[in-house]
This record gives C-alpha cells, structure tokens and sequence, in this order.
C-alpha cells in the first residue's frame, strides 16, 4: 500500500507538468486572444498605448509564449505564483484569502449533501416503485434540473420575503463587536443559503446514484442468499447490499474533494459569498493569466489527490480490492 | 464655468467659498490650527451614524496613484485628494488642499498654495513636498500610471518645482486648457511611501493584502477594515479640513460601510430590505422604484442625462483587410448619414432605457452644461429620407428588395457588440431591423469584450460595432477618440496623418483648445468639432439614458446630478433624527 502511494505521488510530478502546459495553450489559444492590458484601452480611453506596453513589459508579457510559460515554471517551483495583472498582489495571497471560506462552504455542503442523499437513496431503492420513491425521484430530477445559480435567486427572494436569514455575504456588519459564539451563529446563518443552493444539486444526482447502485446490488444472488439464510433485512440491506453498493460512490467522493477549492461562481455571484469561484470567473473572463493558472494547479492537485484518498478508501471499504 | 480666468484671479487672496446669493459673507470660520477650512455649504446637520453602501467588486488596489476603475477610485475617494476638486452641482473646480491658485499671463505657470494646518490622518502635516513626490512617482517611467498619459502637455510632463513650504509651482510647455481639470491628482503621504518608492516596490505598495490603517491620506474618513470579497469600512478622519457654515468640522457621518455586492439583484433585493441606503436606478426600473418610495421610506432623484453614450461605428480602416467597396460604403458620408436617418432612437429609448432617456447626435452629453453644442445636425428616424439619400450615393434597391451599391455589390454587413451588455444587444436589433427595412443585410453578432477589444485595437477585423463610452465634463479627454492619431480613433485608429479634410479639421481644433486657457475659446472649438462629428457621423449616436438614484429619506443635504451622483458633497450630508 504504501509503495502504492509513493508511486502516485512521484507520477504527480510529470501529470502535473502536463497540466500546466495544457492549460497554458488553452489560455493562449481561447479566441480573442485580446489579453488584459488590451482591453484597458477601452475602460479608460485616456490610456496611452506606451502606458499599455510598459505594463505589459512589467509583468513580463512582452516575452514570446514560450519564455513565459517558462518562467511561470521556474517561479513555481519556488512556490513562486506570480503576481495578478488587474490586482497587482501575489496571487498566493488572492487564493489565500478566500480559500478558506470556498473550503469552509464546500465541505458544509458536501456534508449535508451526502447525509441527505445516502439515506433518501437507500430508502428509495429499497421500496422501489412505491409513491414516495416515485416522489423522491421526480424531486431528484427537478432538483438535477434546475441551475444552482437559479435556485440561489429563488433562495434569495425566499430570505428576501420572510427576512428569516442574510441576504448576502458570510458576515454581518458588526461582526468584528461579536463575542466568540456570535460570530459562530452569524456565520452559520449565513452559510445556510448558499449550502441550500449548492447542495440540493448534488442531492439529486447523489440520490439517483444510490440508488441505482444498490437497485443493482439488491438483484445479486448473495443478497438473495442472505435472505434466505433468514438474515433480518435491516442485516441484508445496511450490511450486505449497502457495503457493496458504496464503492463507486467512494470514487464519486474523491471527485468531489478535487473540487473543494475550486468554488461556485455562480452560486457565490448571487449570494455575494467571498469564495474563490468569483475570483477564478472574474480572472477567466479577464484573462489575468496567473491568477487562472495559479487556481487550475491548486485545483489539479487536489483532484490527483482526491482520487488518490479515494483509491485508498476503496481499499478500506472493500477488502477485496488490494494494489501491490 | 463662466469667465473661468477673471474667476481665478479674484480667487487669489480670497479665502472664502461661499456661493454669491449668501450676499454678505458671515465671519469665516475657523479651526485651531486650521484658520482657512473650506467651508461646504449645506444645511447645519447632526453628527453620527453609519452609512451603508455598496458596490459591485472589489478594489484591484489601494495606491491612489496605480487605481484607474470606479471600483477602486470610488473607495479611495473618501481617503484620498487633490489640490483641487470638482463641484458636483456646477461642475466648477474648486480649491481643494490648495487654498487658492495664480496663473501667470501666458498662462503657463500655475502657482498653488496649500491650507495651512492641513495633516494627514495620522497627524504628520501636508507640506509642498507630498505634492512634489506625488508628481514624481506619477511621472516615473517604472510606474505605468494612466494620470502620467493625462498630465502630459504636448507630449512633455509638467515641470513641478516647491517654492516653499506650503506653496507649489508648476510650469507647462505650453498654455494647457484643461489644466485644472487634470491637476487634481489625489496627493499621497511622502513619508510613508518614500522608502518602498525609493526601494523600487512602489508597484507593489498599498495593494490589497496592505493593512487599511496603513493607507495614510488627507480624506474625510480613514480605512478600518477591509475584508477581501466583503466589505470596507471607513471612520471618520478627526483631521479633516473641511466644515459646515456654522464651522462645525466635517464629515458628519461618523462610519461608511461599503458592501461587496456582485450581483445587481442581490443589490436591488439589499437596497430594499433597508440593508444598503443607495441605489442606482436602471432607466427600466424606475416605475418600480418611484411606485415603492413611500414604503421604503426612500427617493429616487433624477439627475437628467447621464455621461454614457451609446453609438454605432463603421470601419474606414484601410487596413482592416474589408473588401475595397465594403470600405468604400463605410467611408462615404451619405451612407452613414443613410443610416443616421434610420436609427429609430425613439424605439430605442422606450425599449431599451422604458422611456428614461433622450435622443444623441452629437459627442457630447447635454449633462455636459459647458462645453454641449445642442446646434449640431440632427438626424431624425425617417426611412424615406434614408432611402433617398442612399440613392443620392449610387445605392439601388433591387426588385427582389436587396439594397445594391453602383458597382452591383449587395450591401451586407456583420454588427458586432459585447454579448454581455443587454442594452447594447437590444440596440443593435432595433438598427438591425431598419437597416433590414432599407434592404441591407445585417448579420448580429454578439460577442465577448475581450474579442471586441482585440478586433477594435489589434487585428481591426470588423465591420460594424454598437459600442458605449462615458465621456467627462472636458472634451479633452476624448482625444484618445476624436484625434485621428488616437488609439481608440475606433473607425481608423493611429493614422499617420489624418485620412480626410474633417479628420484633419477636428485634430486642428482639439490642438486649438488644448493650448487655449481662455475657457470661452475653448468652448468655441469644442462646439466647431461637436459640428463636424455630427455632419460626418464616423459614430452614429442612439441615445443617452437618464441617471437616477434611490437614497433613503434618512440623509439630510443630498444634491443629486448626473455628474457628481448622490454624494459628491459626503463631508456635509448627515442622517436625520
């Protein structure tokens, strides 16, 4: 096992070398390759072209493609990230300081996601084709249907109407006067629309997952078996067919931490929470190329990593499955 | 704006600034160690409170001298200033820290002197020195700064020299027209910036990750708090140099909240549920917002024609790889006069701004109340009188109802805007249907910014655009535009020389009133070029939307205008009780 994970940690290396170098090309090549300085012309006719060149030259821009790929490199290596065009700050500290609230709402969320969806999936597959599975699906499917961003405007009008919960952001006002538990509660007040919004999306398709997974496990003949041993089917079900069911949904669960990071834009647009999404949108659409490259790697590794903790968790949770 | 140099003149020695129906000045008002505030007109208020705003993103810095977008400048504001200031109501430069100004007869030495006893907010005082380094850095080749592209006459940087303590001189190559309108630079703390300007850091000085009591300016208020996609917070300055008629010392707003809102919903829903005190109303909104007054307990002011235009341009541009009679239509005055004529700007204003809007044919915004020549051509919707003089062109319009140049050449053309701006796109429909009316065929294609940007400024491949800018209150800083060797010279941008008589003519006069001080002259270029763009129509103008604005009825001594909005005179406005 453990020479199992030294293997991928060195592979990471090499991937993600490759990674940069993909997204790199992606940013040169999207169409328009008017870059950030370009459009300053635009936003402030005043500009002069000489003006644009020599912030071109400072963030070093006025080198061929190649050289600034490079360089990008070379001072990633030195846990360097480059500086952002538009804010003119590290970008280490731009990811930095919403990083944690992005962590703070993805794992809010993925938690009630999964709390919610494993047992709603289990029930519905054990009385399948019954009015509340039937219910239960139609939810899923409208809940899978409906953008997140969409259902946030629809939460938002909800708190608007019965003034019950903030309306934006993660904290209040005077949240810097509150006493430690005060702070806590704003917080979690706060949170409760936005974990809404992003996790009824993922309820639906976790839902479906479940499901079906264990649908096709209860068919199995172990399962017919166990019944016929005269197992109780609270044993059948949570410690035959549920067990064996899981294990895609445990690589579904690696996916999910690769995205911890990378954030909702849309979702934190509407409820002007300050997570990372907005930052990477905003940097996308502007092509401040180190603040995009900067988020993909954060985001690559986290996903190798993520899929790497849930081979691991495979190997836990089914004692079939070995890697050396 | 009347009389502006007999104006500066009587202001040298005067020490006051009152508006003249006060008739006899009451004892000025003074402070101990401040004997010359400034004294802001208005009601006497109450201090106290908290004002709740918001805008859209965040700042992309806090180095008055490297921010450039409302989104930075707007919260610096409160922290930072120049010499001079704009009044928001009469559009008149004011003195700001300098208390009163001399120009010499050739008007090409200006002397300032700054108020005595002015400090920054951490106490150290303001001295002719801070000014000498704010030119410095701005001027600085290593610091790429747009005031630098701003503050340069004929191409050459403003010669700045201390006469002593209090007290500034400033020498330029030639009479500057526009000098007082560019001259107000907010001023920034030498001895707090000089060791990381001197360490060659300045680029990276006072970015976002700086602590807010580290930024040290002369404003109504200082940074508390700032807390990235959030919000900022602002305290009143106890140093500040400004005060009400009564000589009570400004502001009377003890704290400013500024919200981090993205998105305009969420700002609308915010603005109605009490949690933000102002709002700009979008033209389509306003019923809603004017039926919702007495319950918000708020009201929407009208500040009549905004600065922001809306225009359609074709490319002359040689080089812009067009086919030859492609260029050859765009290039013919009477087939952008034809399309002038076919511009339903009625339609646009009740579509797209429901109502709330008037229509443009000329560069200039009538909120402009100087330098806005309302004697320009005008080209009111008419088909027929478009029809006819597209025929007067050599244009045909075929049995089958194509549209035909004299050459036999089909007149179609590709409209292109920014897909992300609903107006825009609602604009170049309604044109595209009229064009379609007169025969053209006109293809939509809305497209990202940054691909507009490219085409406009880099590969110059495009046809047709509908595009937007916002002007200011002096001509002068449409250069970029109007001059034909600008960069966003949009149809034909950095000609070598101009490409036609009129392009040559509007150079002439934007030269002309550039090195004129007399501000009389200068409006009479202004109004010359404000003619010719109107008879040429390179742009062909839509229509300029009113601004407005919801304020809570809370605030005493708001004076609303398109120019200055809703609180270009914060020190004095208060909340009520």
């Amino acid at each position: 096992m453990l020479r199992y994970i030294i293997r991928r940690v060195i592979l990471l290396g090499p991937l993600l070398i490759g990674i940069t170098l993909v997204s790199w090309a992606a940013i040169q090549l999207a169409p328009g390759s008017g870059n950030y300085f370009q459009s300053l012309v635009l936003q402030y006719p005043q500009i002069s072209p000489s003006t644009i060149s020599a912030l071109r030259a400072q963030f070093g821009m006025d080198q061929p493609p190649w050289i600034q790929y490079l360089r990008w490199l070379w001072s990633i290596v030195h846990l360097n990230f480059g500086l952002s065009f538009a804010y003119n700050v590290p970008v280490t500290w731009l990811i930095g300081s919403r990083a944690a609230n992005t962590l703070l709402l993805s794992v809010t969320s993925m938690v009630v996601a999964w709390s919610v969806a494993l047992p709603l999936g289990i029930y519905s597959a054990v009385h399948q084709y019954s009015v509340t599975d039937g219910l239960l699906n139609t939810a899923a499917f409208v809940a899978i249907s409906i953008p997140s961003f969409f259902s946030a405007l629809l939460l938002l009008y909800g708190a608007y109407w019965t003034r019950l919960l903030p309306l934006q952001g993660l904290t209040s006002v005077d949240f810097d006067f509150l006493p430690w538990w005060g702070k806590i509660l704003d917080i979690a007040r706060h949170l409760v629309l936005p974990t809404i919004a992003l996790g009824l999306f993922s309820v639906g398709g976790l839902m479906r997952y479940m499901r079906n997974y264990l649908l096709e496990v209860l068919r199995a003949d172990f399962v017919k078996t166990a019944r016929a041993k005269g197992l109780a089917e609270r044993v059948v079900i949570y410690r035959h067919a549920v067990r064996n069911a899981i294990n895609p949904l445990v690589t579904l669960f690696g996916f999910e931490l690769g995205g911890l990071l990378s954030g909702a834009a849309f979702v934190e647009n509407v409820l002007g929470y300050p997570g990372l999404g907005r930052l990477i949108l905003e940097a996308l659409l502007k092509k401040d190329v180190f603040v995009v490259m900067g988020t993909l790697l954060i985001g690559s590794v986290l996903l190798v990593l993520g899929n790497l903790v849930a081979d691991i968790l495979l190997a836990y949770v089914d004692p079939r499955i070995r890697y050396d | 704006m009347r009389m502006r140099a007999a104006a500066l003149i009587c202001l040298l020695g005067a020490v006051l600034l009152l508006t003249p129906q006060l008739g006899a000045a009451p004892p000025h008002p003074s402070l101990p160690g401040l004997p010359d505030p400034k004294v802001m007109v208005g009601e006497i208020g109450q201090y106290g409170g908290t004002f709740l705003d918001s805008q859209v993103s965040d700042p992309r810095t806090f180095n008055p001298v490297l921010a450039q977008e409302t989104t930075s400048t707007g919260p610096l504001g409160y922290l930072f200033e120049g010499l001079v200031e704009d009044n928001g109501q009469t559009t008149e430069t004011e003195p700001a820290l300098a208390e009163s100004w001399t120009t010499s007869k050739d008007g090409r030495t200006w002397t300032f002197v700054l108020r005595q006893g002015l400090r920054w907010n951490d106490g150290q005082p303001v001295t002719a020195d801070d000014v000498l380094f704010t030119f410095q850095v701005v001027y600085d080749p290593r610091i790429p700064n747009s005031e630098s592209d701003v503050l340069r006459v004929a191409g050459k940087p403003i010669q700045v020299a201390k006469v002593d303590a209090r007290t500034v001189r400033f020498t330029t190559a030639e009479p500057f027209g526009p000098f007082l309108r560019v001259i107000g630079v907010p001023i920034i703390p030498r001895h707090k910036l000089e060791a990381a300007y001197n360490a060659g850091r300045f680029n990276q000085t006072w970015g976002l990750n700086t602590p807010p009591r580290e930024l040290v300016g002369t404003g109504p208020y200082a940074m508390t708090e700032y807390k990235n996609a959030q919000r900022m917070v602002f305290v009143r300055n106890p140093h500040y140099w400004k005060v009400d008629t009564a000589g009570h010392r400004l502001p009377y707003i003890d704290r400013v909240v500024l919200t981090i809102v993205p998105d305009q919903d969420a700002h609308r829903l915010l603005f109605q549920a009490g949690q933000t005190d102002s709002y700009g109303v979008r033209p389509r909104e306003y019923a809603e917002f004017k039926r919702g007054e007495k319950a918000g307990n708020y009201t929407v002011y009208d500040g009549g024609p905004s600065f922001g235009s809306q225009f359609l341009v074709f490319n002359q541009n040689p080089h812009s790889g067009l086919p030859a009679y492609k260029l050859k239509w765009f290039q013919t005055q009477k087939f952008r006069q034809a399309v002038a004529y076919a511009v339903d700007r009625q339609a646009i204003i009740n579509q797209v701004f429901a109502g709330h809007a008037i229509p443009e044919y000329g560069p200039e915004s009538p909120a402009d109340k100087f330098f806005y020549n309302p004697r320009v051509m005008q080209y009111p919707y008419d088909l027929d009188k478009a029809a006819r003089v597209l025929a007067e062109a050599g244009f045909k319009k075929g049995a089958d109802g194509v549209l035909r140049d004299a050459d036999g050449h089909p007149v179609q053309f590709v409209i292109s805007t920014n897909s992300d701006n609903k107006d825009r796109v609602a604009i170049a429909n309604i044109i595209r249907q009229d064009l379609t009316k007169l025969g053209m065929q006109v293809t939509l294609a809305p497209e990202s910014f940054n691909t507009l940007v490219n085409k406009l400024v880099e590969s110059f491949r495009w046809e047709a655009m509908v595009l937007g800018l916002t002007g200011g209150v002096d001509p002068h800083n449409g250069q970029n535009v109007w001059k034909s060797s600008g960069s966003l010279h949009m149809w034909y941008p950095k000609q070598p020389k101009p490409a036609t008589p009129w392009e040559a003519q509007i150079d002439r006069y934007f030269n002309l009133a550039a090195t004129t001080v007399d501000q009389n002259r200068r409006r009479a270029y202004y109004n010359q070029y404000q003619e010719i763009v109107a008879e040429q129509v390179p742009l062909i103008y839509t229509a300029i939307p009113n601004a407005y604005v919801a304020v809570r009825n809370k605030f005493g001594n708001i004076k609303f205008t398109a120019f200055g909005g809703a609180f270009w005179n914060f020190p004095v406005v208060f909340i009520k009780r």
